[in-house]
């Protein structure tokens, strides 16, 4: 399947049966797969007349308990702002793909990962954060949408899905969860379900009264603090020994960054691959331990330097830290990686730790 | 042969060559030949393919990229090995290359009864939509005899029963104002492809060809399973197909290629 495919029908396979969108390049294969399939299965799929209607579409379907998705690419997901930030506030559950494609502005449709800063800090105004997760494959795609809902129910979280133009075109085989339709959202004890027989509830992030709107910040503050220790994921490959140099990468990048990083060690050097899958929250922890025994770092991304901030923060000043970055559409090769590699390795002092 | 050099998988090198015993591959009779399909059936694999199969057999192939719905995955991306191995690209230049706006270049319309091309290939967009394409050419495309490829893929969403096969027919028939003449049973899972998945692509695609009366031109196999037509017993020509649009992540080549 192609990866947008492939994201759509493992929506509908957590038990998503609602969607609202509006069709960008490239990830209009998922609204046009949902809007053949969800018809077909009882489901609901509504263009909206904007991104900044679907981002309240959402809002609306969440809240009644409702498992829900939207998705979009960069300039959308811009557009949605306003709405994510409304969902952060009211901690609604639902799951927003970006397929990001090369901005800033309308920039190009080609693929990009210039979103990172966006995804990981700034998605809208107020104080809030929300799990983003960056697949390097179709199938991992299809794994971490079926993740990405059961996270957002179980924190009560928007959760990101954070892929990029390569990730939602390319076509690889998948295999699919059994189940035809997953389980519909557990929501029993908020959504707004109807209140005969018992208390109303209320599904806002209007908070007028500062102290309680402090209470609330410092409460979502420490929910994500919650999974930033429950849910972080990574893939460290090949880093068991000490490394002279550790590459950094996430998403489409990273998979390339593998194949540099395979024909760098048969070439007999000791380089390692880090890859965050969460990349929101950044597994902090996880990489300061490898980089602790690595020499040098160089850091691979599809935009000019965003998750280098975060690979500076683990590194905390110890090891020097190279960025190799294309953008624009612009795709790097593995041989292109495999010769900054080389270039890492030669800044190295001679004989060993400096 | 080409084909079977381009399969250059180290820990493929030892499969045997293409058996001869094969039926001779698919002639076309008619210069014009136009590639259609739903969205990933591997229209453009099947189309970059066909070309240098035939220019190998020296012909005169000019291919046009008339995929203007998807800006990924597009036969453009094989314009350096199609031209190396002689075969013309009819392409946007200049950064039309790269959008998904509707550009026809001239040179289309004018390769279709061009006497120093022998076969004229059309890689269309996807599914009825980059049929459309075809209707905006309908005044010169109506006169003239062609093979309308349809490539299926039984591995594909919409595209795994007969009826869905059929369905796919009819709206790329409407929206491109064109008959589909003749079937490709383009099966596989990339890498993961074997016999089983290339046998289950023929029973599918002979049934479509049989619910429609048409013939069914050519089944392709990867080229690492060459020998499987062999296995099955194939009736139908073969075209051994290797992959021409490279994913990003190929392996790195120490000291380069």
């Amino acid at each position: 399947m192609k990866g947008n495919e492939a994201i759509a029908e493992a929506a509908i396979r957590a038990g998503c049966l609602h969607f609202f969108g509006y069709p960008i390049t490239p990830q209009s294969e998922i609204p046009e797969y949902l809007s053949r399939r969800l018809p077909e299965l009882g489901g609901c799929y509504v263009q909206s007349e904007s991104e900044v209607a679907t981002s309240h579409m959402i809002y609306g379907a969440a809240g009644v308990g409702t498992k829900v998705m939207t998705s979009s690419s960069s300039p959308g997901i811009s557009l949605m702002a306003e709405g994510i930030s409304y969902l952060a506030g009211a901690e609604l559950p639902v799951v927003i793909v970006n397929i990001m494609r090369a901005g800033p502005g309308l920039g190009g449709i080609l693929p990009a990962q210039s979103d990172y800063a966006q995804t990981t800090r700034g998605m809208a105004h107020g104080d809030f954060r929300l799990i983003a997760l960056a697949p390097a494959s179709v199938q991992e795609a299809v794994d971490l949408t079926i993740l990405a809902f059961d996270l957002a129910e179980k924190y009560r979280t928007p959760v990101i899905l954070a892929g990029d133009g390569v990730i939602g075109q390319m076509m690889e085989p998948v295999v699919l969860p059994e189940a035809t339709v997953g389980p519909p959202l557990k929501a029993d004890d908020w959504a707004l379900t109807g209140c005969v027989g018992r208390k109303p509830r209320k599904v806002s992030s209007m908070f007028l009264d500062p102290d309680e709107l402090n209470a609330h910040n410092f409460k979502l503050k420490a929910r994500f603090a919650e999974i930033a220790r429950n849910e972080t994921r990574f893939e460290a490959y090949a880093c068991d020994e000490p490394l002279d140099l550790l590459v950094t990468s996430f998403g489409i990048s990273a998979r390339i960054c593998r194949s540099a990083v395979d024909a760098a060690r048969s070439e007999g050097l000791k380089v390692g691959l880090f890859r965050p899958i969460t990349i929101s929250p950044f597994p902090m922890d996880a990489l300061r331990e490898i980089i602790g025994r690595s020499q040098r770092v160089l850091d691979v991304e599809m935009n000019t330097g965003q998750m280098l901030h975060d690979v500076e923060m683990a590194a905390q000043g110890r090891c020097p830290i190279d960025f190799f970055g294309r953008c624009g559409g612009l795709i790097p090769s593995a041989e292109g990686i495999l010769e900054q590699i080389r270039a890492s390795l030669a800044q190295l002092p001679k004989g060993g730790v400096p | 042969m080409e084909i079977a050099r381009a399969s250059n998988g180290t820990k493929r090198m030892n499969l045997p060559l293409p058996s001869t015993a094969q039926p001779p591959f698919w002639r076309p009779v008619h210069s014009l030949i136009i590639v259609v399909g739903n969205y990933g059936s591997g229209k453009t694999e099947v189309a970059v393919n066909l070309a240098l199969q035939l220019a190998g057999q020296g012909l005169r192939v000019r291919l046009a990229d008339l995929d203007v719905v998807n800006l990924y995955f597009r036969s453009r991306e094989a314009q350096a090995c199609l031209e190396a191995h002689q075969v013309e690209v009819v392409v946007p230049q200049g950064p039309m290359r790269y959008a998904d706006a509707p550009v026809i270049l001239p040179q289309v319309r004018g390769m279709i009864a061009d006497p120093q091309v022998d076969c004229a290939i059309f890689d269309v967009g996807g599914n009825d939509v980059g049929a459309t394409v075809l209707s905006s050419l309908h005044d010169v495309l109506a006169g003239t005899p062609a093979h309308v490829l349809q490539v299926i893929n039984a591995r594909r969403p919409f595209t795994s029963t007969v009826d869905e096969c059929l369905q796919m027919m009819d709206s790329i028939e409407k929206s491109g104002r064109v008959r589909v003449t003749e079937l490709v049973s383009n099966t596989h899972l990339l890498d993961d492809t074997d016999v089983s998945h290339v046998a289950e692509g023929v029973r599918l695609t002979a049934a479509v060809a049989q619910a429609r009366a048409l013939p069914l031109a050519f089944v392709t196999v990867p080229a690492a399973l060459s020998t499987c037509a062999d296995v099955l017993a194939l009736p139908h020509p073969v075209m051994p197909l290797t992959r021409r649009l490279p994913t990003p992540w190929a392996p790195a080549t120490p000291g380069g290629q």
